[in-house]
């Protein structure tokens, strides 16, 4: 039973700070992802949590024991690197058992488990052979096996699957799935990768500058992005931002653009305010002329990714695109007729990037 | 056809670089076996009826014998003692303070700049205070300032190589820093710790400077090959020759193992 409380972490090297009085609460059997841009302090986080890396200030406590002070052996948590860091002096299977074997177990009660993980992993052919002759996908099973294995608390994966190519990436993404599926036990997995993210997490830690920007799950990220940076990083293709003026009975307006916003969702807003829409690709589809929140442009480029196309169009001297499965009757120089739902406009203050969504 | 030629002409190169390189090491060990007639002669005999003669004489003769036997003695204790005290040093250096590593590094590295002609002197006088003037011990002492600094700057880039990634993952199971030391640091910069403990034994094997200074009865066998020549006209030209190999043959075995292991390693390649 393993939920994880840290209070008030702060981390800094020397006078530079990473982490600044970041709070999280992770219930037990949850699948977290700590996700943000390089150096935004996912990792450092993490590692704090393994013990690798001691805090400046703040508590951790994990399945109610304060494992601030702890070496990272005595925490119950199991880790798996980017690197794998399988140990090259070791077959497959010592590699697997090596910590089994150190805390004393006893061989008769080793191998039946050596069994059960090689198996759920299928690493039973691999367990004489030397970490060096296996592939970058075997490698990264064996080192889930040797974190499995040991039964922990709390599965922590760093960047794990970013040394591998995107098929094998994306295998290995759904058996961790499966995986924490079938254990249900609490896991911590950091990456840059948004799509990665969203596939796998119950919920989501948009991290930036050592802060947590927005936690929820992927699709409240998704659908109710708390700022304009957590809209930014997530989704592909990226989201179109315009800055437009609203109008009485809120409109946005901003060039030859007119967009009716949902009342509901943005009761707060006032007529004359400046605001910042967010537009998502995905969101938006081609119209008929004239038709209810439409917009107008000029097709600039359009990108086939198979079932669907992006659009690259110009509107009043900006590109904003969207996605449509009937971009193959389109060519550059067209115009073209596209539209979005109100409440699928996001709104934000230009100033602090928040977003002016009700609560 | 250019090819072919600039392939040839490399090849020659090669032989007589291999030529040069040898020849002067074939000549001394074909003059080991050699009768002193055989040596003098005009015309140099590659024919001849080899005799083990001169080594007989080596190892019948005291001075020789002792001379080895106390170079056996310095050079294991002060590379053995040098690896205890410089390798843990190393990984401190390589793990902890990297920070002043870099400088370390750099100043057990300037130790080796010093001629020793510089510190022979001093050191002659301090050892006759000290009452340690010719004894292996003073021998072992001065030693252990090359052995441990040589060890420390040749290991310091061997820890370095060992993944970070690896000793994090065994202190996630558990692990205290002396276990990840003995378990996982040790064990895989072992390949290039053998190297440098190589390097370093073959360093002292061939002083000659501070032994010829610094003792004067429990001299090593470089001084005592050394004083052979000054033997006055009659030179032993058979004995020299059998001595220089004997002194020759522990570096020339520790360097042939030393590129044996760097051979399998670089066959199994790193991953």
């Amino acid at each position: 039973m393993a939920h994880i409380h840290c209070t008030d972490i702060v981390k800094s090297y020397g006078a530079h700070p990473v982490i600044s009085g970041l709070n999280l609460d992770i219930p037990n059997h949850e699948f977290v992802v700590f996700l943000g841009p390089s150096g935004c302090g996912k990792s450092t986080m993490l590692r704090m949590i393994a013990g690798l890396e001691e805090v400046t200030g703040g508590r951790i406590e994990i399945g109610g024991t304060d494992v601030t002070d702890l070496p990272p052996g005595e925490r119950g948590v199991a880790m798996v690197f980017q690197s794998y860091a399988l140990y090259p002096h070791m077959s497959v299977a010592d590699n697997i058992t090596f910590g089994l074997r150190r805390q004393g177990v006893s061989k008769a009660d080793i191998a039946p488990r050596l069994k059960q993980v090689a198996e759920v992993l299928g690493l039973e052919n691999f367990l004489d052979r030397r970490p060096k002759n296996l592939s970058g996908g075997q490698q990264q099973r064996v080192a889930m096996a040797r974190a499995m294995i040991k039964t922990p608390k709390v599965f922590l994966f760093d960047e794990p699957l970013s040394n591998l190519d995107a098929k094998l990436r994306e295998k290995l993404r759904t058996e961790i799935r499966r995986m924490h599926l079938k254990l249900k036990t609490t896991t911590i997995f950091v990456t840059h990768d948004q799509l990665e993210a969203m596939t796998i997490a119950d919920r989501i830690v948009l991290m930036r500058d050592g802060m947590i920007e927005q936690m929820g799950t992927p699709d409240e990220i998704f659908e109710r992005p708390a700022s304009r940076f957590v809209a930014d990083f997530i989704g592909t293709p990226a989201m179109n931002f315009i800055t437009a003026q609203l109008e009485p009975g809120l409109i946005a307006h901003s060039g030859s653009i007119r967009l009716q916003l949902s009342e509901v969702e943005f009761p707060s807003l006032k007529p004359g305010q400046e605001v910042e829409l967010g537009l998502r690709p995905a969101r938006m589809d081609l119209c008929e002329p004239g038709s209810a929140n439409a917009l107008t442009g000029e097709v600039v480029l359009v990108e086939n990714m198979g079932a669907e196309g992006q659009v690259i169009t110009e509107v009043d001297g900006a590109e904003i695109s969207f996605v449509t499965q009937g971009f193959r009757d389109l060519s550059i120089g067209d115009t073209v007729h596209f539209t979005i739902r109100p409440e699928h406009i996001h709104v934000f203050d230009p100033k602090t990037g928040r977003s002016l969504r009700k609560d | 056809m250019g090819k072919l030629i600039s392939t040839t002409l490399t090849r020659a190169l090669l032989a007589l670089l291999i030529i040069v390189a040898l020849g002067p090491i074939l000549w001394t060990v074909l003059g080991a076996f050699k009768e002193l007639r055989d040596i003098v002669t005009p015309v140099p005999k590659l024919i001849f009826e080899p005799t083990l003669d001169n080594f007989a004489t080596i190892l019948r003769n005291p001075t020789i014998r002792d001379g080895l036997m106390h170079s056996v003695i310095v050079v294991s204790a002060s590379v053995l003692i040098g690896a205890v005290l410089g390798i843990p040093a190393a990984h401190t250096l390589a793990r902890h303070a990297r920070r002043w590593g870099d400088d370390v590094q750099f100043f057990v590295l300037s130790l080796r700049f010093m001629p020793p002609v510089a510190i022979a002197i001093p050191f002659i006088v301090i050892y006759l205070d000290l009452g340690i003037y010719d004894t292996l011990f003073g021998l072992i002492l001065v030693y252990l300032i090359t052995t441990i600094s040589t060890v420390i700057w040749l290991a310091v880039p061997a820890f370095e190589r060992v993944p970070h990634d690896i000793e994090e993952a065994a202190a996630m199971e558990g692990c205290g820093p002396a276990e990840v030391f003995w378990r996982f640091s040790l064990p895989l910069a072992a390949p290039s710790l053998f190297g440098a403990l190589v390097f370093t034994f073959v360093l002292v094997w061939n002083e000659l400077l501070l032994a010829l200074t610094l003792a004067a009865q429990n001299a090593t066998l470089p001084v005592v090959a050394a004083s052979i020549t000054s033997l006055g006209k009659e030179v032993p030209w058979g004995v020299i020759n059998a001595a220089t190999v004997l002194l020759v043959l522990p570096p020339l075995v520790f360097i042939g193992l030393l590129m044996g292991l760097l051979n399998t390693m670089v066959r199994s390649g790193p991953k």
